[in-house]
């Protein structure tokens, strides 16, 4: 045996060792068990994202799935993953790979809604409690930040009274329909809609109505929205009615509230986060813009809104604070040409902070989707 | 105010358990009951109920005991919305007051 060894590690270049060659795929299931996802809080086996295992001779390969390509921990998985399993005896190479399918929330829509988002996994609430907080920016980058992930997004503008998308994303009017459905068009892979898009005479038929609730509904039943992992809907600021109809017609999966850092906008931001918990809309956190501007001369942060607003606020209410997006002029540069900076300026702090505050949020969601567990999102039951 | 407990508390399942009576279950694991007809005296929209005094405006004599629900839908994922064959359709049923009504 002793020769046999030694032949092996001398012309084969690996090390024999006991029970190689007889990696068994259990092995390769209760290694991967210890690797734990650091937000939801259970190793990767139990929530399913082990999707695939296979063994040849020494070497593994695995696949991974995780809930979303903007996974902020995916590097970090794959090499726990890939250590876990080189602590396997008999195992020489490892070969893991990450994939994402996003998870939605769970059940059946109501009638009314089923064809417009009928495939939208996700719905998401990008509010504030007041205006010029940067909501619009945000949303536009968010979105652009979960496309260039890889996730399928689109972008709802339903600030009726003051719609900005159009100018922010360079998008143009709907041009089909499928049937009674319009379809939204689509700006490098996201798909939007804005009230601007039907307020000039010519299409006002195609969405009229005198009440801009009637309007933000149709937005909600009345456009072929596709299959899509996120729907980000940029809020109007406050909590009026459009909110109220936006949160009734549609079963938003979360919100992100938008705030900046001085204690005046925080006062908005409560009743933000009164509304959606009267609405029993979670929560995902708070991003806070305009937090600080670096000089160009003295490479110094400067407060100019004070500092910190948005993480007490996030620390009043148990919320995370998803992101801290520095004062930038070429993100108010970026949004005038309709290019989000995400994409336009991507290495830039501000669209580096938007990026981070996407993954942030879309664990988040990971999270507040598996704790909805078994819930119906909405329902319909016809009596006999 | 992250939600906990109740506030988290969702509709798991609901269906027509007989006819007149509605079955929910919540993802609590609780299961409960509501008589359709009392459903519609319960009503808490603005017209049943005095949106400033709070007082019942709706009296329970007023609700026939042959009135049922055409159809019911959730309201975002806080409600629920019954559309009554006597045309009233305006009462958002929170799920709050659902489960206090039980």
């Amino acid at each position: 045996m002793g020769f046999i060894k030694d032949v092996q590690e001398r012309f084969l270049g690996t090390k024999a060792m006991p029970g190689a060659g007889l990696v068994s795929e259990d092995q390769v299931r209760a290694a991967l068990s210890q690797v734990i996802d650091p937000d939801l809080h259970r190793d990767i086996v139990s929530l399913g994202f082990v999707k695939k295992i296979e063994i040849r001779g020494t070497v593994v390969a695995c696949e991974i799935e995780l809930t979303t390509p903007a996974c902020p921990v995916k590097d970090q998985l794959k090499k726990q993953a890939e250590d876990e399993i080189l602590k396997i005896p008999g195992v020489a190479k490892v070969e893991v790979s990450i994939s994402a399918a996003t998870r939605g929330a769970q059940g059946q829509k109501a009638e009314g809604i089923t064809a417009s988002l009928g495939r939208v996994k996700n719905i998401i609430a990008v509010a504030s409690g007041k205006g010029g907080v940067g909501k619009s920016t945000t949303a536009v980058n968010l979105a652009y930040a979960l496309s260039a992930s890889g996730s399928k997004v689109g972008l709802l503008d339903a600030d009726v009274y003051g719609p900005s998308l159009p100018q922010m994303t360079r998008v143009g009017n709907p041009r089909s329909s499928e049937g009674s459905l319009v379809v939204p068009p689509v700006v490098d892979g996201v798909s939007v809609i804005s009230s601007a898009m039907f307020s000039s005479a010519g299409q006002a038929t195609i969405l009229r109505g005198p009440m801009a609730s009637q309007i933000i509904k149709q937005f909600l039943t009345q456009v072929a929205w596709g299959e899509l992992d996120y729907l980000l809907i940029d809020y109007p600021p406050g909590t009026g009615d459009i909110q109220l109809t936006l949160s009734q017609v549609a079963p938003i999966t979360g919100a992100v509230i938008v705030t900046t850092p001085q204690e005046v906008a925080l006062i908005d931001v409560r009743r933000a986060v009164s509304m959606f918990h009267t609405l029993k809309v979670p929560i995902l956190g708070v991003v806070e813009t305009m937090s600080y501007f670096v000089c160009d001369g003295c490479s110094k942060q400067h407060d100019i809104f004070r500092r910190g607003g948005g993480s007490r606020v996030a620390g009043e209410f148990g919320l995370p604070l998803l992101g801290e997006i520095p004062l930038d002029p070429s993100v108010a540069a970026d949004s005038d040409s309709g290019q989000p900076s995400v994409c336009h300026h991507p290495h830039s702090p501000a669209a580096v902070a938007y990026k981070s505050a996407a993954g942030a949020m879309a664990a988040q969601l990971s999270i507040a989707n598996s704790q909805t567990g078994d819930a119906l999102m909405s329902f319909s039951l016809d009596w006999k | 105010m992250i939600m906990t407990g109740e506030d988290t508390v969702q509709v798991k399942k609901i269906w027509q358990q007989d006819e007149r009576t509605l079955g929910v279950e919540w993802t609590d694991a609780r299961t409960n009951l509501y008589d359709v007809v009392e459903l519609r005296r319960q009503c808490p929209c603005a017209l049943c109920i005095d949106e400033w005094t709070r007082e019942k405006k709706l009296k329970s004599e007023d609700v026939q005991d042959s009135i049922r629900p055409v159809r019911i839908e959730s309201v975002g994922r806080y409600a629920m919305g019954v559309r009554f064959n006597d045309g009233h359709s305006t009462g958002i049923y929170t799920f709050k007051l659902l489960r206090q009504l039980a």
